[in-house]
């Protein structure tokens, strides 16, 4: 495999074995839950049976033989639980988890390139205890060839197939469908033409069921350079040459799979439990690929590429108009173009937004861990909906969910004795609830029946007055430095790093967050945020006394005016505007032949000028014209959440936006392509 | 006075006005705004108000007086008309009362000339003198969106 082969099918294994990871630990918290309440566990040993036997088949494809390990034990557990020799406990559940968590922890240092360490003994031996069955891994596979049905399928694939997958072709051959095994050999020409594992998998699942996808080591040749093929498992009625052409081959690759004589009066009454269970036949994630975000941010940067192109487009069609051409097509066409741009960025924002209910699926192991270790009873309800946020919003609203949630658990729900004595079931309940609150917003409310906020005792721990109302609870809690107050005791109520909740909800997201409590009753919390909000990397400087940003896409440099040939030409352009003289473009910077008009930005702005000799410059290019702005001195470089000015009485050319740089002061986003264009013109809007 | 308004009562140069408490969403005090530049002169600038960029007019300013050094008593109004949130500076705002509708009375001409319209109606509260602000004259009826 060449080094780029071999980084695409290492990036596509660390998606697949994070599905599977994810998709293990949520069956493994049904299945707890399942065996508490005594309700069916089969569907979900059977997925996690599938899960972890395609993890561990995709890690001893790439290598990584302690995954192999680990995941090899775990999967005989569910296979003897499965055919109901061993009998599941929590406590098998709690060392499958353990499992899981060590085979995560060697994924990730499989990502970050680092030695991956060996299987822990004392987990493989905790895994091996809870066997039935030593070395029975193979024994259904071949079984099933042996006496019972079979399939007409290459042993070796045989040999992987989980009973599960085995029982599904059987089934659905039997029941009159086609399947099909088909050969795809990644290779470049292949990805070139647009057919890789990703996009054959997809068409595949357009037109018919994908049961499993085997990869396979085979000798290198012409067909399969990289010496690896996938089998892929297919369960479809389109015509072979429509199989054929959607993965990338000709009808010749494809192999139909038949049942083996014996097999078609195939036990019926076993295959029943799969045929009733409809979520078997929905095979998760379908059509859906996996972006890294950087990639659609550049996305982005392109298309603010084109607007800045569109927007000079619109200048020539106005210069060629005030000349008396007719440009009344161009005007449409130009009009076209905006909206089409518009819509551009509209999809592409959408295809940034992500499932909030899949943003919140580690939250369970959150209160599950924190339940243990507090010893309080906790059940937790979810509730997303179709929700979807930004994912850059969801990023960094994650950790003031966690924030909340361990803070209901730690602090608001009591202990069970304590609920008993108080008349509420032993078992506290924290609701998560999520749903868009209007186009651009979104609700997301975390409550639980705890004891509700004590404000007198916080109050009178922080020294302030008692607050009389919510608002003022909720100004109280989020008061930074109180979570230190309250580490001494937690009777209280809450207040453990609220005011970084705060901080992220209000300050970093623009949205915003309210508290309703009762006491004895309970608390929730509500954070309404922008379903997503403009990011920008910014520059911060000071000009004249007042800081400003600027997005730093569109600063080409940043200049040292002192080292600089600053020139005044002889006769300064200089014009009389109410009251004041304004030197506009009074100097010129001779930089690299180029002749730029240099402008004092605090002139522009109305500011005191600092000292020109200290003078730092940005170069922005406006409709290809190279613009020098002077500045004070540059703050830093960071990342903004840009609030857009809303009001007539402060929209004005020149001004982007504002932002908060942290000391909760609104800060000028500035438009310094626009200011370019007024600075020109001579006049301020 | 029975089935009178709440209303905010503020001063600006030792004049009592009054506004609406329904249209006051809630009273800051002032420690600066952001300029902004280019915009009217009684545009103070953007504050950060209770998660919120609002704009600050000064009333000062606004009414055609002298600007004069703010005091711990200055106080932002923050009203909201028609979708919009404003801040209003004034010298002190300290008392909420309430006000009948048979205590307005309409200016006379002389107030509304030199009062540029910004005058609603007058009121007599007790042995003062109250002006009826008219918000939509001082924070200016563009609209929302209006290009």
């Amino acid at each position: 495999m060449t080094e780029l082969d071999r980084d695409e099918f290492t990036a596509g294994y660390l998606i697949e074995a994070d599905e599977h990871v994810r998709s293990a630990i949520a069956n493994l918290l049904t299945l707890e839950q399942a065996l508490r309440s005594g309700s069916p566990q089969h569907r979900h040993i059977r997925e996690l049976f599938r899960s972890l036997h395609t993890l561990k088949g995709l890690s001893a494809m790439v290598g990584v033989d302690p995954i192999v390990d680990i995941a090899h034990e775990m999967e005989t557990i569910l296979r003897d639980a499965e055919r109901g020799s061993t009998k599941l406990t929590v406590e098998a559940v709690e060392v499958l988890l353990e499992g899981i968590r060590a085979i995560e922890l060697r994924t990730s240092a499989f990502a970050q390139k680092q030695a991956i360490p060996v299987a822990p003994t004392h987990l493989l031996e905790a895994l091996a205890a809870l066997q039935t069955s030593q070395g029975s891994a193979r024994t259904l596979a071949t079984s099933a060839g042996a006496d019972k049905d079979s399939l007409v399928l290459d042993a070796q694939l045989l040999a992987k197939l989980s009973p599960p997958e085995l029982e599904q072709l059987m089934a659905s051959i039997a029941a009159g469908k086609h399947a099909w095994r088909i050969d795809f050999h990644p290779s470049p020409e292949r990805s070139a033409a647009g057919f890789t594992i990703s996009t054959v998998r997809e068409r595949l699942s357009e037109i018919g069921e994908i049961v499993k996808v085997l990869p396979l080591s085979v000798p290198r040749d012409a067909n399969a350079p990289g010496g690896l093929v996938f089998a892929l498992l297919v369960l479809s009625e389109a015509p072979p040459a429509q199989l054929a052409s959607a993965s990338g081959t000709d009808a010749s690759k494809l192999t139909p799979i038949a049942l083996s004589r014996a097999a078609v009066s195939s036990d019926a009454s076993e295959r029943g439990s799969y045929e009733s269970d409809p979520d078997d036949l929905v095979q998760g994630n379908r059509g859906v690929i996996r972006v890294e975000l950087s990639r659609l941010d550049d996305a982005l940067d392109k298309l603010a590429a084109l607007v800045v192109t569109r927007f000079k487009l619109a200048n020539c069609v106005n210069e060629l108009r005030d000349r008396g051409v007719d440009v009344r097509e161009l005007t449409t066409i130009a009009g076209e173009v905006h909206r089409q741009l518009r819509d551009l960025r509209r999809a592409i924002t959408r295809s940034r937004m992500v499932s909030v209910g899949e943003l919140l699926e580690r939250v369970p192991l959150i209160v599950r861990a924190m339940s243990r270790s507090t010893g309080k009873q906790v059940r937790l309800s979810v509730d997303a909906g179709k929700a979807e946020l930004d994912k850059a919003v969801a990023e960094r609203v994650f950790p003031a969910i966690v924030h909340l949630v361990r803070n209901a658990v730690d602090h608001a729900i009591e202990t069970p004795e304590e609920r008993v004595r108080l008349g509420k079931a032993p078992e506290g309940t924290i609701t998560v609830t999520c749903f868009e609150h209007s186009d651009a917003q979104l609700e997301l409310r975390i409550s639980d029946d705890g004891r509700g906020i004590d404000a007198a005792a916080i109050s009178r721990r922080a020294g302030r007055e008692v607050p009389t109302d919510e608002r003022g609870i909720l100004e109280l809690i989020t008061m930074p430095g109180l979570s230190t107050l309250d580490v001494a005791t937690s009777t209280s109520g809450r207040g453990m790093g609220m005011d970084i909740v705060r901080r992220i909800a209000v300050d970093m997201l623009g949205g915003d967050l309210t508290l309703q409590t009762t006491p004895g009753r309970g608390t929730t919390f509500t954070m309404r945020l922008p379903l997503s909000i403009s990011i920008l990397d910014s520059f911060s400087f000071v000009c004249g006394t007042q800081a400003f940003a600027v997005p730093v896409a569109i600063v080409d440099e940043i200049i040292d005016l002192t080292l600089e040939h600053v020139v005044v030409p002889p006769a300064p352009v200089a014009r009389a505007r109410a009251g004041h003289t304004r030197q506009l473009a009074a100097r010129l910077l001779k930089r690299r032949g180029e002749v730029i008009p240099l402008f004092e930005l605090a002139s522009l702005l109305q500011l005191e000028a600092a000292d020109p000799a200290r003078c730092k410059a940005f170069i922005v290019r406006s409709h290809g014209q190279p613009f020098a702005f002077s500045i004070d001195r540059v703050l830093g470089q960071q990342e903004i959440v840009v609030r857009p000015i809303e009001d007539p009485l402060v929209r004005v050319r020149g001004v982007a936006g504002t932002t908060d740089l942290g000391d909760g002061r609104p800060t000028l986003v500035l438009d310094l392509v626009g200011l370019s264009s007024v600075a020109s013109a001579g006049a301020m809007a | 006075m029975k089935g009178g308004l709440l209303h905010v009562l503020f001063k600006v140069a030792d004049t009592d006005y009054a506004v609406r408490a329904s249209d006051v969403l809630h009273m800051e005090s002032y420690n600066g705004a952001t300029k902004v530049p280019g915009t009217q002169s009684h545009v103070t600038g953007l504050m950060q108000i209770r998660q919120r960029v609002v704009p600050i007019i000064d009333l000062r300013t606004r009414f055609g007086l002298p600007a004069e050094a703010r005091t711990i008593d200055s106080r932002v109004v923050v009203v909201q008309w028609s979708g919009r949130v404003v801040g209003l500076l004034v010298d002190s705002a300290r008392e909420v009362m309430e006000l009948g509708g048979d205590a307005f009375s309409a200016p006379p001409d002389v107030i509304t000339q030199r009062a540029h319209g910004f005058v609603a109606a007058l009121a007599q509260a007790g042995t003062r003198l109250v002006m009826l602000i008219d918000l939509g004259k001082i924070i200016g009826e563009e609209a929302l969106n209006g290009e």
